[in-house]
């Protein structure tokens, strides 16, 4: 919690840094709701009321809380390691797909292209190596779209993101295994696909396979597993490859309490280590405020507040 | 237009250990379960070039001995074994991404290497159908010669066309179901357009044999029975030589066009 959120915003746009010289959490803050409000000028939804900064910030309520929370990530480098610069993720609607193979050969047929919508609209911010951050907002905010772009499965519409580093996604944790092959397999698969080589997959398997607990299934195809067991093998798998950025998106609503404590616990481990970075997407304010120290809010793909996480956090419950 | 091309060969490149291993699961999810296991993929082929051999032979007496005195099974064989490959390709390969969703938009993976995943897996098939069509060779007493050099062209020729029919059929099937009931229902004219059980030059009607000539599957299944049976090099027909490279380059020409317009946006749909 340093000046260094409000050096994250200069990239941004309008440097409203006046204020924050002060260096009060407070004054700080507003900067940065500030010049968040005056990137989104071009918003989808310019009549929605976006962030009045002054009000909006609300001073912490416990600005240095001393010890219980020392699972928050402290030790930040310089290196940014994800990167969004102006980014807009436009998804094309169509009544049928009738109508968007026309699209593709750039037919819009009215009545049977039904508009556009971003996901995520004209966002930039920085993400530096060993910061945890947390993605707030309402359903249909955006935030998974930004996480998915980051995970690289999606590509912007506008925009360039830059990502540096092995990114392992916990998005969907049944997904991404082949059903026919057996968990065993699909380690290797997984593992393959990720580029490592035999040696670091025989390495890995172990791990992986102590963690998801999976017993005699290990050896059986994917299809015959719970859900339950598709979700600890893909959390295993998740953090067992030592990843150097975390995703995070509502994965530790899945599976009993133990295994949820094991998950938080495992978390908490690899954010111990200074060179990983976390983002993190969850509608629980406790949770994210025991793991992140910085959150970002979305609303409507649109980003309105980009600050330490206390204030994101009030924020948010404040305004949604 | 480079750009969107040095992308899909820069992607096929930077990927292409992932695409080998790929390629060897998609054969071991294929042999999974059964109990003869990789020994399927031959007995499929086997059972079906009997059928033609004993329809066509045997029932409608159509085989003829060629100049150099080759029986009418290698004729068969020489021209059924490369359909294979191109049956697995129209059928499979142009709805590919349906296949793999998870590679899709699950876990970061080029698009156009999913198509070639897939097109490496039907080549290993083929390679093995390919040396038992020599095993057959031999053992019709056929020498060893130049035409046979045809034979590695062809296939190198084979797996780049039909990797990019894959690429650009399958973007398109993944956005529209229609595209891949279409092809798959176009299979079947293609196949018996085709000079795959008979031979095309013996049809005598000039401008039907022109259109022929258009088919993709007739100009390999020619050219490989070319290459093992009548002994005369590609360019000897050259009918067939210009309708094939009119259709590579409109087939390489759409597939840069829809992978322009699709990759990005397949993930999104999928």
């Amino acid at each position: 919690m340093s000046s260094n959120d409000v050096e994250m915003k200069e990239a941004g746009t309008v440097p409203v840094e006046a204020s924050a010289g002060a260096g009060g959490a407070a004054a700080e803050s507003a900067a940065v709701a500030g010049s968040a409000a005056a990137t989104s000028a071009a918003s989808v939804d310019a009549g929605k009321p976006v962030a009045v900064p002054a009000e909006a910030a609300p001073a912490p309520a416990e600005p240095q809380k001393p010890e219980p929370e020392d699972h928050r990530k402290t030790g930040v480098s310089d290196e940014v390691v994800v990167e969004f610069d102006h980014v807009t993720k436009t998804y094309h609607l169509y009544k049928n797909d009738k109508g968007r193979l026309l699209g593709v050969f750039g037919v819009r047929k009215p009545g049977w292209f039904l508009g556009d919508v971003n996901a995520n609209n004209n966002l930039t911010f920085k993400i530096r190596k060993g910061e945890a951050v947390a993605f707030l907002g309402r359903n249909g905010a955006g935030k998974s779209t930004a996480l998915k772009m980051i995970t690289g499965v999606v590509y912007p519409t506008e925009g360039e993101v830059k990502v540096n580093g092995r990114v392992s996604a916990l998005l969907e944790l049944t997904a991404g295994f082949d059903m026919k092959l057996t968990g065993r397999e699909n380690i290797a698969l997984r593992g393959q696909i990720m580029g490592l080589s035999n040696e670091e997959i025989a390495r890995l398997e172990p791990k992986v396979i102590e963690f998801a607990d999976l017993g005699l299934y290990i050896d059986q195809p994917m299809r015959t597993y719970s859900s339950g067991m598709k979700a600890r093998l893909g959390f295993g798998f998740a953090v067992g490859t030592d990843p150097e950025i975390l995703v995070v998106d509502e994965a530790l609503s899945v599976g009993d309490k133990a295994f949820k404590e094991k998950c938080v616990k495992r978390i908490r481990e690899i954010m111990m280590d200074e060179n990983v970075t976390v983002l993190f997407v969850s509608h629980s304010s406790s949770t994210v405020r025991e793991f992140c120290s910085r959150g970002i809010v979305l609303d409507h793909g649109t980003e309105v507040f980009d600050g330490p996480i206390e204030e994101a956090v009030a924020y948010y419950e404040t305004n949604y | 237009m480079l750009s969107t091309l040095s992308e899909i060969l820069r992607d096929n490149w930077e990927w292409r250990h992932q695409i080998g291993r790929l390629s060897i699961f998609e054969l071991v999810k294929k042999s999974r379960g059964a109990v003869l296991g990789w020994g399927w993929f031959f007995i499929k082929p086997a059972m079906y070039d009997f059928c033609f051999w004993f329809a066509l032979d045997m029932g409608l007496r159509q085989g003829a001995a060629s100049g150099s005195g080759a029986p009418y099974i290698l004729w068969l064989c020489a021209g059924i074994i490369p359909w294979f490959f191109m049956q697995d390709m129209i059928n499979t390969g142009t709805d590919v991404l349906h296949r793999y969703p998870y590679l899709v938009n699950k876990i970061k993976f080029p698009i156009s290497s999913i198509s070639t995943i897939y097109t490496c897996a039907t080549l290993i098939v083929q390679l093995m159908l390919m040396v038992v069509l020599f095993a057959i060779y031999f053992l019709c007493g056929q020498p060893l010669d130049v035409y046979l050099l045809q034979v590695p062209v062809l296939l190198v020729l084979m797996f780049v066309f039909w990797d990019m029919v894959s690429i650009a059929f399958s973007e398109l099937s993944a956005v529209s179901k229609d595209v891949a009931n279409l092809i798959q229902a176009l299979s079947t004219p293609v196949f018996w357009l085709s000079g795959v059980i008979f031979n095309v030059f013996g049809i005598g009607i000039p401008w039907i044999q022109a259109i022929l000539n258009f088919n993709p599957v007739t100009f390999f299944v020619t050219s490989f029975r070319s290459a093992f049976y009548d002994k005369v090099w590609i360019w000897e027909h050259p009918g067939l030589c210009i309708g094939f490279a009119v259709v590579f380059v409109v087939t390489f020409l759409f597939m840069v066009f829809v992978y322009k317009r699709l990759n990005k946006e397949v993930p999104d749909v999928l």
